[in-house]
């Protein structure tokens, strides 16, 4: 099954400002799983990608908020996934484009954060 | 000490007024900032009462003068236009506590009084003249201006500060009530975003000129890449990154042709100067930057929003009006730091100056030429809010520096800096100032 991952960064992984509950090993984790993943957030296209270089995570994409739809459209998966902390930039515009939502709590419960999911 | 709010005698808002009674006669010498912050993280030690303390002693210290030395204070009591103390959140005591308080608890919280000030800040024991500049720092630095000329004061601070809370912003205070009041009703009824009325002008300036919102891309390079030589500033301060044209051209609409990246954004801040006469100045420790004039707009629009035609006729006749007052032309003009918090609207006030001699409809094109800091036609050497976060008060510091030469990396080398302007906010509603670098 291929599974595609998009984060948002503020608020919600804990290199954000504000920090998130989402650990950076947690995103190596899934990565490691071999899950497609990427950010969608409101920072620059490069400071995202500056952001995973700094933490040596290599991602699939990196897109603004309103571009969920773009990354469905280029990724084939079988389920889709956004992660975020706003109702109104994460949630709505995940559930707009297609995607599964996860607030950052219930990601860090869910199976695919877990070592042994 | 009862502090007035600067009467409509202290400004210059109209046309035909002559030469400024005090062209030449005042002076800033000294400048001080706090570090910013994204939010307040609760401590007193950041909060905007704090922080304003901060950056006034910085201010007096890098003027050089004994504190009892000064007679003044202007001060912007509103320390933020949209982030505001939820309604029924206790307030934060420990914070409050940790100050002289006044009437207000949350006075230095989430505004800021000269008598807070004053209370916490027992070195400034001979301050006998305060007065509130309303709004911005554009507006303080007019009453400021006006005073030390008038005589009121001989040497005063000015400081303007914001706070930022976490949580959202513009959702608190009116815009979380039950009704609004007055015209706002009208003005707001739809609920359109603050940039709403800038990013109407802008498209109709597209239409009408045959422009694009891609074109905005080097202006908001060229801005942050200032911004980013600017130590005092957020971005340089937190998250040294660059704006490139992907990036800008990438990010979503807030009030479509208005991306997120054209809105400044919210932080903690706190910038404060120190006037005085020029006869005091020349003794201070930093070289002294004249007045020449102030004048400010306040022209009403005819509707809820300023047209773009509206617009045009207002910055073009705040332009006669900051020339007429310092006795100078455009081509007097070393370069320029008008305001850019919406930054779609940086280009109606440069063309109402006839900045380099553009006109109507050209800067946009403008913007795509050679308008660095090490260029003949710098814009925006300070990187405004864009490069430095949401102040209204890196313009005014870079022009000081900038005529001091203390700009550091961000020091104009393609022309001399002898003159310079910087105000706003609205390309209709704000003040401006011109400084010098000779009092002639």
């Amino acid at each position: 099954m291929v599974v595609l991952i998009s984060f948002d960064i503020d608020g919600t992984l804990e290199v954000g400002d504000p920090p998130g509950v989402l650990t950076m090993d947690m995103v190596r984790l899934v990565r490691e799983k071999g899950f497609l993943i990427g950010s969608c957030s409101d920072r620059t296209l490069s400071g995202q990608r500056a952001i995973w270089a700094q933490h040596e995570i290599e991602v699939d994409f990196v897109v603004s908020k309103h571009m969920l739809p773009d990354v469905k459209a280029q990724f084939e998966a079988d389920v889709y996934y956004h992660i975020g902390d706003r109702e109104d930039l994460d949630r709505r515009y995940a559930l707009a484009a297609g995607f599964e939502f996860l607030w950052p709590h219930e990601a860090v419960a869910h199976p695919h954060f877990l070592a042994t999911g | 000490m009862t502090t007035a709010t600067a009467p409509e005698s202290m400004y210059r808002n109209d046309e035909g007024l002559g030469i400024w009674e005090h062209r030449g006669k005042v002076a800033a010498v000294g400048v001080g900032h706090a570090p910013t912050t994204r939010r307040w993280d609760g401590r007193p030690e950041t909060s905007v009462g704090a922080i304003s303390i901060q950056a006034l002693r910085r201010a007096i210290e890098d003027a050089g003068v004994a504190p009892d030395q000064i007679d003044g204070l202007v001060v912007v009591p509103v320390t933020t236009t949209g982030a505001f103390w939820e309604a029924g959140k206790p307030l934060p005591t420990d914070v409050i506590e940790s100050f002289e308080q006044t009437d207000d608890p949350l006075d230095g919280v989430a505004k800021l009084s000269t008598e807070w000030l004053l209370a916490n800040m027992p070195e400034l024991s001979n301050v006998q003249f305060t007065m509130y500049g309303p709004g911005c720092m554009s507006n303080a630095l007019n009453v400021a201006a006006q005073a030390v000329g008038d005589g009121l004061t001989h040497t005063c601070l000015v400081v303007k500060s914001w706070h930022n809370f976490e949580g959202r912003y513009y959702q608190g205070g009116a815009n979380a009530g039950e009704a609004l009041p007055g015209t706002a009703a009208i003005t707001q009824l739809w609920g359109a975003p603050a940039c709403y009325g800038t990013a109407l002008q802008f498209a109709e300036y597209c239409r009408k000129y045959g422009k694009s919102h891609e074109m905005m891309a080097p202006f908001m390079e060229n801005s942050r890449r200032n911004g980013l030589m600017f130590p005092e500033g957020y971005w340089a301060q937190h998250r040294p990154e660059e704006l490139a044209p992907e990036d800008y051209l990438a990010s979503r609409w807030i009030a479509k042709p208005a991306n997120l990246f054209d809105n400044d954004l919210p932080i903690m801040m706190s910038g404060a100067y120190l006037f005085s006469t020029a006869e005091r100045a020349a003794g201070m420790r930093q070289k002294p930057v004249y007045i020449l004039n102030h004048a400010s707009s306040n022209t009403r629009s005819r509707s809820l929003f300023p047209t773009l035609d509206e617009v045009e006729e207002e910055t073009a006749r705040t332009a006669r009006k900051i020339y007429e007052g310092a006795g100078i032309t455009a081509a007097d003009l070393s370069f320029e730091n008008m305001y850019d918090g919406f930054s779609l609207f940086h280009q109606f006030h440069l063309e109402g100056l006839g900045y380099r001699g553009i006109k109507f409809g050209e800067a946009l094109d403008f913007y795509q030429t050679d308008i660095s800091i090490e260029g003949p036609n710098p814009v925006s050497p300070s990187g405004g809010n864009i490069g430095s976060g949401r102040s209204r008060v890196w313009m005014h510091t870079d022009c000081i520096q900038q005529l001091q030469g203390r700009a550091g990396a961000r020091q104009v080398t393609g022309v001399k800096p002898e003159v310079a302007v910087s105000g706003g906010p609205m390309p209709s509603g704000g003040n401006y100032t011109v400084w010098s670098a000779s009092p002639d």
